[in-house]
């Protein structure tokens, strides 16, 4: 690896000193300015909320950096202790949380408003890895049943807020912990099984007439066109006009002229789509891809079975976001607000995944600096 | 545990989780794929119908609207014109948002005025309740306009309209037409110079955003503003035309007529009405077939009228001039086991006499020394098969067949006017042709100032000597066409109507002539379908019609009269005849 050239080599252990994995920071950035620029456009050519969402990735980027400098043995040590408090955080916000939206999400700090689920997305993986690298890999049964209470605890108090978006992002980072420990195909079977024959009694006991509706307008947009179905049916216009190549920055009449609706934020991706196209949107995939094949990349070759297991759920995660999302916006999901990770406009989800990134790179670094 | 256990513990098994991995990463790539699947089939598969989608919601064309522009007649006389009125209308939204159907008061004030039931008035706003444009009444005068503007119903909203107004009547109901309720021509004048009335409202294309507010303009055509329509038609002397056919459709129990004035220098039509018409400001209740501009789109054997055209078509061929006499005894010939007669035997006949007593023998034995070619393509030559050239809405081209095979005997039915179809128009353009020297004119329902060349089809001298026949026809013939102070010409015709099967018990009675009949200006023919009384010839029931309309329409015209001279005259046509 250090054949390539001195020069190069003494470049790597800078960043390797800063605990700063190179290629995943030109992915993140290359998504960062991009998002600027389309915010810019989204946001009706305003300026104020470019600089609001420049400060905001600063901010994040910052956070980044510090996280990437704790080792990660430090987060074998506070998980049990972190989990708890956000257990306490979640069971606070649904007593004394503040209400927006029609959800109860937020516990208002005094200085600021604070949504403990943002925080629960990290605590969860992080205790799930802990538990499950306590023992013997591949995982037992009995610590993998352990394990999954330990995801559908939080899962459930967040989706009682409701926060439907959240709680599945923060029970499929547990359940990616738990795979990549090593469940066994039977036993991912049988959850597969028990889930769906578990749906029925989702749909008719848990679910809100407002999250029903939404999986109904996924089926068929089109038989409330003004109304739950604007929204699939909109963006799906304008990421069709599009085309190959896109209108052009700035020229995108359906985002630009204000018919699709949370264009900064949830349905950025239309907004990007019909002003790049085809081409752009490709660029795009493969921009997140790579950024998902360097953190896995970073998990492979994670010596410790916790930071394995952390990096590969946050990577995983991470995924989701990028699927659900432009899922979601594309018509082949039903509408959850998850946003576009790093691209869309909006701030506590942008610092939670770039702490997360921040732990990736400190599995990436810190490993290395061990082995050295 | 120690850090190093369990790193050990890891890499005893490190195979199950790196293999994990791998699953992991191909489904990640797999899932990529499909959201590139996704967009691409979003993008280029389907971009056409959400481009048009996403067209829809934002492009829009607005149509600025002008008044309609008027119908005159060729002295600037309006026939139809457009009146200001006001459409009611209500936004269901507004009117359910702020409760207005509490104000029961104003809504059954509202419901009198425009003589609706209040009950059915409110209920068609209570059905649609988010519906944001619902008609209450259409076209309402200025004057009531007002007073619902007072009434200050939320949601009641008025909105300014044309309404056709037409100040001739039922006059000249057939040739100007009328609108609909969206002020669209739907017959008549009204509907064939639709967007030269109209205009073009001068059309902006813009985009819009969601709010409706207009973005960008994308094209502006100009506007073409609405023109007035000046008819060839003379309003005086349409007006007496149909004064004096409905006169004579009612007195001769007939059941319908029309008649047609035309310039003989311009094929302009002067006058063209029929009876029974209709009111076009009221046209509730009235029946379609009123409505059908008979003048044009009727067609019927012509019968003797077209005896003219076979006598002319002889000359042309040179078996015969003004001077030839025809042996018509025994009075019937048969050809091809079928007879063909006059009423009586009436010997040798002058070209003259023949016309006078119209005496199918006569025309058919003139006609059977032709080739038949020469026959027939007069024949088409005057324009029967054709359409007049007018381009009047329904009107219809006649019925002349063009078949190789013709039979004497259908021939000499031919020259005496069965066996072919065509309308009241197409026998006015061949009068005109005859009246003018000649020279089949294209006729034109527009005023036109430059004079038609036309195609010549008869040489002048014949069509002179024909002239001065049909005035014989009236002076010894057909006496009730005569017109005082005017020499006139023209020729009867009855025929006998054909039913499923053969012919019935009814008879068109016509007559067609011209006038001053040394250098016409006009052509009147009279159409009297299917008279009911006593009387039914055409020498008796369209001739007193056509000796009217002629006189009338010379005084309107101002053409001198010429039978002052007539003494003088008649010598001078004694010394050139003689």
């Amino acid at each position: 690896m250090r054949s390539t050239g001195h020069d190069q080599a003494k470049k790597k252990d800078i960043w390797q000193k800063l605990h700063i994995d190179l290629p995943l920071l030109v992915g993140i950035l290359c998504l960062m300015i991009l998002g600027l620029f389309v915010v810019y456009s989204a946001g009706g050519q305003n300026a104020d909320l470019v600089v609001r969402q420049g400060i905001r990735l600063g901010i994040a980027l910052v956070v980044m950096f510090f996280v990437a400098q704790i080792p990660p043995r430090y987060y074998l040590k506070w998980a049990v202790p972190m989990f708890v408090v956000g257990l306490g955080m979640l069971v606070a916000v649904l007593l004394v949380g503040t209400m927006g939206k029609g959800a109860q999400r937020w516990l208002n700090l005094g200085f600021m408003q604070f949504q403990p689920s943002e925080v629960m997305k990290l605590i969860v993986p992080i205790t799930v890895a802990w538990f499950i690298s306590q023992h013997d890999l591949p995982a037992k049964l009995g610590n993998i049943l352990i394990a999954f209470i330990l995801v559908l605890i939080p899962t459930l108090l967040i989706a009682k807020q409701p926060d439907l978006g959240t709680s599945l992002l923060i029970a499929s980072s547990g359940l990616f912990v738990i795979f990549l420990a090593g469940a066994s195909w039977k036993l991912i079977g049988t959850c597969v099984g028990l889930a769906s024959a578990f749906t029925p009694v989702f749909w008719m006991f848990l679910m809100k007439d407002y999250q029903k509706q939404r999986v109904l307008t996924f089926l068929n947009p089109e038989q409330d066109p003004l109304g739950s179905g604007y929204h699939i049916i909109q963006s799906k216009i304008a990421i069709g006009s599009g085309g190959l190549n896109g209108k052009g920055w700035l020229q995108g009449t359906q985002s630009q002229l204000e018919f699709l609706p949370e264009r900064h934020t949830d349905f950025i991706f239309a907004v990007f789509s019909e002003e790049f196209g085809l081409v752009g949107v490709s660029l795009l995939l493969i921009t997140y891809l790579a950024i998902v094949m360097r953190g896995l990349w970073i998990a492979v070759n994670a010596q410790q079975a916790f930071a394995k297991l952390l990096a590969g759920s946050i990577t995983l995660t991470f995924f989701v976001y990028v699927f659900v999302n432009i899922g979601m916006v594309s018509g082949l999901l039903p509408v959850v607000g998850v946003p576009l990770p790093l691209v869309s406009y909006g701030g506590t989800s942008m610092v939670t995944l770039m702490a997360g990134f921040g732990m990736l790179m400190a599995i990436g670094t810190h490993r290395r600096f061990i082995a050295q | 545990m120690t850090v190093a256990n369990k790193r050990n513990k890891a890499k005893q098994k490190p195979s199950t989780v790196a293999w994990r991995f791998y699953v992991v990463l191909s489904v990640v790539v797999i899932i990529y794929g499909s959201l590139m699947a996704r967009a691409a089939y979003i993008q280029v598969v389907e971009p056409d119908m959400l481009k048009k989608q996403g067209d829809m919601r934002s492009l829009r064309t607005a149509a600025n609207k002008v008044q309609r522009g008027s119908v005159l007649d060729r002295n600037g006389r309006e026939l139809a014109v457009s009146v200001p009125v006001e459409t009611v209308w209500a936004d269901p939204k507004i009117v359910m948002d702020n409760n207005a159907l509490a104000m029961t008061d104003h809504w059954q004030a509202l419901a009198d005025v425009l003589g609706q039931d209040v009950n059915k008035l409110t209920s068609r706003i209570v059905r649609n309740p988010n519906k944001r444009f619902v008609y209450v009444e259409r076209q309402v005068s200025p004057v009531m306009a007002n007073y619902i503007k007072e009434l200050k119903i939320p949601g009641i909203h008025l909105r300014k309209e044309s309404k056709r107004f037409y100040p001739s009547g039922e006059v000249s109901a057939h040739v100007v037409g009328f609108t609909n309720v969206d002020d669209k021509g739907i017959e008549g004048i009204e509907r064939v110079y639709n967007t030269l009335l109209t205009g073009t409202g001068g059309k902006k294309k813009f985009r819009k955003d969601a709010k409706g507010r207009k973005i960008e303009i994308l094209s502006v055509e100009e506007a073409k503003p609405p023109k007035d329509v000046v008819l060839s038609i003379d309003q005086r002397i349409q007006t007496l035309a149909y004064r004096e056919l409905k006169g004579a459709v009612s007195a001769f129990k007939a059941t319908s007529g029309s008649v047609i004035v035309a310039d003989v220098h311009t094929g302009e039509i002067l006058a063209m009405v029929n009876s029974p018409s209709y009111n076009p400001n009221n046209r509730s209740n009235t029946p379609v077939h009123k409505l059908r501009n008979r003048a044009i789109t009727d067609m019927f054997e012509p019968g003797s009228t077209m005896k003219p055209l076979s006598l002319l078509t002889a000359m042309e061929f040179g078996v015969a001039e003004g001077s030839t006499i025809v042996n018509t005894h025994p009075g019937w010939m048969r050809l091809g086991g079928r007879r063909v007669s006059d009423p009586s035997n009436r010997g040798d006949l002058t070209m003259e006499e023949i016309l006078i007593h119209s005496s199918n023998m006569g025309t058919a034995k003139l006609i059977l020394s032709l080739p038949k070619e020469f026959l027939l393509d007069k024949f088409f030559d005057v324009g029967f098969g054709e359409d007049t050239g007018t381009g009047l809405v329904g009107e219809s081209s006649g019925m002349m067949h063009d078949r190789a095979r013709w039979s004497q005997f259908e021939l000499a039915t031919l020259s005496f006017g069965y066996g072919l179809a065509i309308t009241p128009m197409q026998i006015a353009r061949f009068y005109t042709a005859v009246a003018n020297g000649g020279k089949k004119l294209p006729f034109t329902i527009l005023k036109t100032d430059k004079q038609v060349e036309g195609e010549r089809i008869f040489s002048e001298h014949h069509t002179a000597d024909l002239r001065t026949m049909l005035e014989g026809v009236i002076e010894n013939g057909a006496k009730k066409a005569k017109v005082e102070g005017y020499r006139v010409g023209g020729k009867t015709g009855t025929s006998i109507k054909a039913i499923a099967g053969g012919y019935g018990n009814d008879y068109v009675g016509l007559f067609a002539g011209m006038a001053p009949i040394d250098n016409p200006e006009v052509v009147v023919v009279v159409v009297i379908n299917e008279p009911g009384g006593d009387l039914y010839h055409g020498g008796d029931v369209a001739a007193p019609v056509f000796s009217r309309v002629m006189k009338g329409t010379m005084q309107v015209l101002n053409i001198a009269p010429d039978n002052t001279r007539v003494v003088t005259a008649s010598k001078k046509k004694g010394d050139t005849n003689a």
